[in-house]
């Protein structure tokens, strides 16, 4: 009850003027940034944090709160309607949400991603705020061999975006794996296919190879059919949040539980940030969905999950911080930098301390406001955004082009980058021209560092054992049931063509 | 259309862009500094290295009256930033933030340029470094760690290979303590690592896991300095034991060489200025920082001469044990 009360007076501290006035400007941030290819919401973070410095607190955490909050949800409009993900969280998203689009539901679509975040982000708050101390310690326990192992799962969502071709899917998932290993080594600083160039030393950035491949390719291929070609099914009038029906959501509500669970506890975990969370939901809807064969297709269920999971990964990731003091992300650590410039060091003894309490508090009741105005934005904004749909294709070109190579700028403030997004555009549009599936390729580019570090940690920790995988009871499920995932549509083949084969014999 | 459009947009904005140039220009010989003065940070938003940045530019603005804005360009333990550093322009309009781990790799055999292509402004903050175990643990004291190394050896959580952290406990196997280092390059994860029990040790500076210190998660059980920190009168100093180890967390402001003198002695005096601000001293003492950790232009390079021979000593010491590839 404890826990209610101090809720609720956080809630009345929510409502005061500036707090409000933050949390607002801080919503509006969230979006510009993740709207923007290549800008991501670590960065709106980043960007706003000086702003911090002349405010007291509480308003300052809520104002990075609220861009943290918005940043996973509104990169959705940008990945369903154009098909160029905001955020690398959002590439799950693309592959069901784009789906939608061409066929003509792209309204449908953003309003299940709508429900979803306003889903996802009330019940993991929720969660958290009561259970944050548990769920926290239950998390820590995640070592190298279990991140290896959701990582890896993550990586089995190729079976789902093979589309015609497994093998194709496959060549395109370990090139982008091999893009990810370009650069020194993390564990042990060998130079990796840099041939001797300072731009190459850093490794390509994932977030680069995302815009360029999708973004900056999709251009190049409209350039290339002349930009004539209006392949917009939807007219822009027609385009609304349309909301899935109560029974509609009753359907998918095994979807819902999952991602959500999910989203909190892997949220929970330090270091997994929204984009493996979003990432592994979406493996997870595949592998155990009703529909799970149909994902990538264009079902609901594949815009839920991811979107779900990267919305609950912020209250994941913000509780502990505030519990326990360890940021678990990119953008929780920026959060941790503005406590500590205001002279505060989250940590559990912030509860000893009647004022510091109430600090926390109003940071977790800011949780529930910012995802009801999030969503509320969300509702008002689409219509603006939609308007974009009617602008001639040859200046849209030009604007998504401006703000990739601005946001690629931002990131590192290197002008590499910003070729790099060039150079990787020219590759997806000659994958296309070789019906090469672009989307492996930037999940073994998001995934592979991550997972390449995670592997390199456990074989140092378990000396080389690589039956460590199998050994722990949370990584032995998860590459249990990544390889069932893997060599489920080869068995399905043999099983079908063994069928017919006796079928055929029989009608001998 | 759209070309009348664009013309009419150029004649609009090309005589502000004139107009900009021309002030530009004529402010060029004004008295330095008059326009902002960049802090290359080479490390992400949050960590240490940013906060040192990010504290010194809110001390320093109101002194300088131009905007210091903080940049972040991490990669490559720090150097990717201090190479940014280096290839700008020497007019004293980009500062760089220099830490102990970026430091051992610039006198090392693959650095891109050495310590000759920067000047230091000054040393910052100086914190001891040591290591720590969980609350929970059930080893008391130093002691407790041998005896239990010679057990089974004991996984350290450190930022990577060859860094300083990686120094020290390969010294301290070098003295028959079997400890293994595990590398941990994002902050968050390191002290995850300790916390829920993927490793044994965390080797860092008290200041940095403050929190953790104080929310009794973590505690130390020895640091390598000279005498205890405050507040840690009964934890065993590497001195107390005889190990001939410190390799002190230091971060520094540095500046490209071959800028002008004045413009170094502006900027060296303000930041000695800085140091001797309450808010500074609130924020060393914050960071468990040694109180006396600001060390100015005249001697710094002398400091990091000897923290480097030191360095040396260390890595030869460790040379009889298996080296990290």
């Amino acid at each position: 009850m404890n826990t209610l009360h101090f809720l609720a007076i956080g809630m009345a501290h929510v409502f005061t003027f500036q707090n409000l006035l933050m949390m607002t400007i801080g919503l509006l941030i969230g979006m510009a940034v993740s709207i923007m290819p290549g800008l991501g919401l670590v960065m709106g973070v980043v960007l706003a944090l000086p702003f911090t410095y002349s405010m007291p607190l509480e308003p300052s955490i809520i104002l990075l709160t609220a861009i943290y909050m918005s940043g996973t949800y509104a990169g959705c409009f940008t990945t369903i309607l154009y098909r160029i993900p905001g955020e690398p969280m959002d590439v799950p998203l693309l592959w069901d949400g784009w789906g939608m689009t061409k066929r003509g539901e792209s309204a449908k679509a953003l309003g299940w991603a709508l429900v979803a975040a306003l889903f996802g982000g009330l019940v993991s708050s929720a969660v958290m705020t009561t259970l944050a101390v548990p769920l926290s310690q239950v998390a820590l326990r995640f070592g190298a061999p279990e991140y290896f192992a959701a990582v890896f799962f993550g990586l089995t969502t190729v079976v789902a975006l093979a589309g015609n071709s497994l093998p194709n899917a496959l060549i395109s998932l370990f090139i982008g794996l091999l893009v990810a290993t370009v650069g020194i080594d993390s564990t042990y600083g060998a130079d990796r296919f840099t041939f001797g160039s300072t731009i190459l030393m850093n490794g390509i950035p994932y977030v680069m190879v995302l815009v360029g491949m999708y973004g900056f390719g999709e251009i190049l291929s409209k350039l290339g059919q002349g930009l004539q070609v209006s392949e917009r099914p939807d007219s822009g009038a027609k385009v609304k949040t349309s909301f899935p029906s109560l029974r509609e959501m009753w359907a998918l509500r095994a979807t819902f539980v999952r991602s959500t669970v999910l989203g909190t506890v892997l949220g929970a975990v330090p270091g997994s940030g929204a984009t493996i969370t979003s990432f592994v939901s979406y493996a997870i809807e595949k592998q155990y969905g009703k529909r799970g064969d149909r994902i990538g297709t264009g079902i609901p269920e594949g815009i839920v999950a991811p979107q779900i999971a990267s919305t609950a990964s912020v209250a994941g990731h913000l509780v502990p911080l505030l519990t326990l003091g360890i940021p678990g992300s990119g953008a929780t650590a920026v959060i941790l930098a503005a406590f500590l410039l205001h002279g505060v060091q989250p940590g559990p003894f912030l509860f000893e301390d009647p004022n510091s309490t109430i600090t926390v508090y109003t940071i977790m009741a800011s949780m529930f406001v910012a995802v009801i105005g999030m969503c509320l934005m969300g509702f008002l904004w689409i219509r603006v955004v939609i308007k974009v749909l009617t602008i001639p294709q040859g200046i849209l070109a030009a604007i998504v082009i401006m703000f990739s190579l601005v946001g690629a700028y931002a990131d590192r403030n290197s002008l590499s980058d910003m070729w790099i997004i060039v150079v990787f555009g020219a590759i997806a549009y000659v994958f296309e021209r070789f019906k090469l599936p672009v989307s492996p390729m930037v999940l073994g580019a998001i995934l592979g560092p991550i997972a390449e570090d995670s592997f390199m940690r456990s074989m140092i920790t378990f000396h080389g054992d690589a039956t460590v995988f199998f050994q722990h009871p949370i990584s032995g499920t998860l590459m249990g049931l990544s390889i069932l995932s893997l060599i489920y549509p080869l068995a399905r083949k043999l099983i079908a063509s063994r069928v017919r084969r006796r079928n055929g014999l029989a009608a001998v | 259309m759209f070309r009348r459009l664009a013309l009419s947009l150029a004649i609009l904005v090309a005589p502000v862009l004139l107009l900009a140039l021309s002030c530009g220009l004529a402010r060029a010989d004004d008295a330095y500094p008059n326009r902002p003065i960049t802090i290359i940070v080479p490390w992400g938003a949050g960590g240490g290295a940013d906060q040192v940045a990010r504290t010194l530019s809110k001390l320093v603005e109101p002194v300088v009256k131009v905007s210091m804005p903080v940049i972040n360009v991490p990669g490559a333990t720090g150097q990717t930033g201090l190479v940014k550093l280096w290839s700008g322009n020497a007019e004293g309009y980009e500062m760089g933030v220099m830490t102990a781990d970026t430091f051992v790799l610039l006198s090392g055999p693959n650095a891109r340029f050495g310590m000759d292509a920067l000047i230091p402004l000054a040393i910052m903050t100086q914190q001891p470094s040591g290591l720590f175990v969980k609350m929970d643990s059930p080893w008391k004291s130093w002691d407790d760690v041998i005896a239990a190394s010679k057990q089974k050896p004991l996984r350290v959580a450190v930022t990577g290979f060859n860094s300083p952290d990686d120094l020290s406990v390969r010294y301290l196997r070098s003295k028959g303590v079997q400890v293994e280092s595990v590398p941990f390059p994002e902050p968050g994860l390191r002290y995850a690592s300790v916390i829920g029990g993927q490793s044994d040790l965390v080797y860092e500076q008290a200041g940095d896991v403050r929190s953790f210190l104080d929310g009794k998660q973590i505690r130390p059980v020895i640091f390598f300095a000279d005498a205890p920190a405050p507040g840690y009168a009964d934890i065993p100093t590497s001195k107390s034991l005889g190990y001939s180890l410190k390799l002190t967390q230091f971060r520094a402001l540095v500046i490209k060489a071959g800028t002008d003198p004045k413009r170094v002695k502006i900027l060296a005096d303000t930041l000695a200025a800085a140091a001797q601000q309450d808010d500074y001293k609130k924020y060393l003492a914050m960071q468990i920082c040694d109180p006396a950790s600001f060390v100015g232009t005249d001697t710094a390079r002398a400091y990091l001469e000897n923290w480097m021979k030191e360095a040396v000593a260390v890595a030869a010491a460790t040379a009889d044990t298996t080296p990290k590839n």
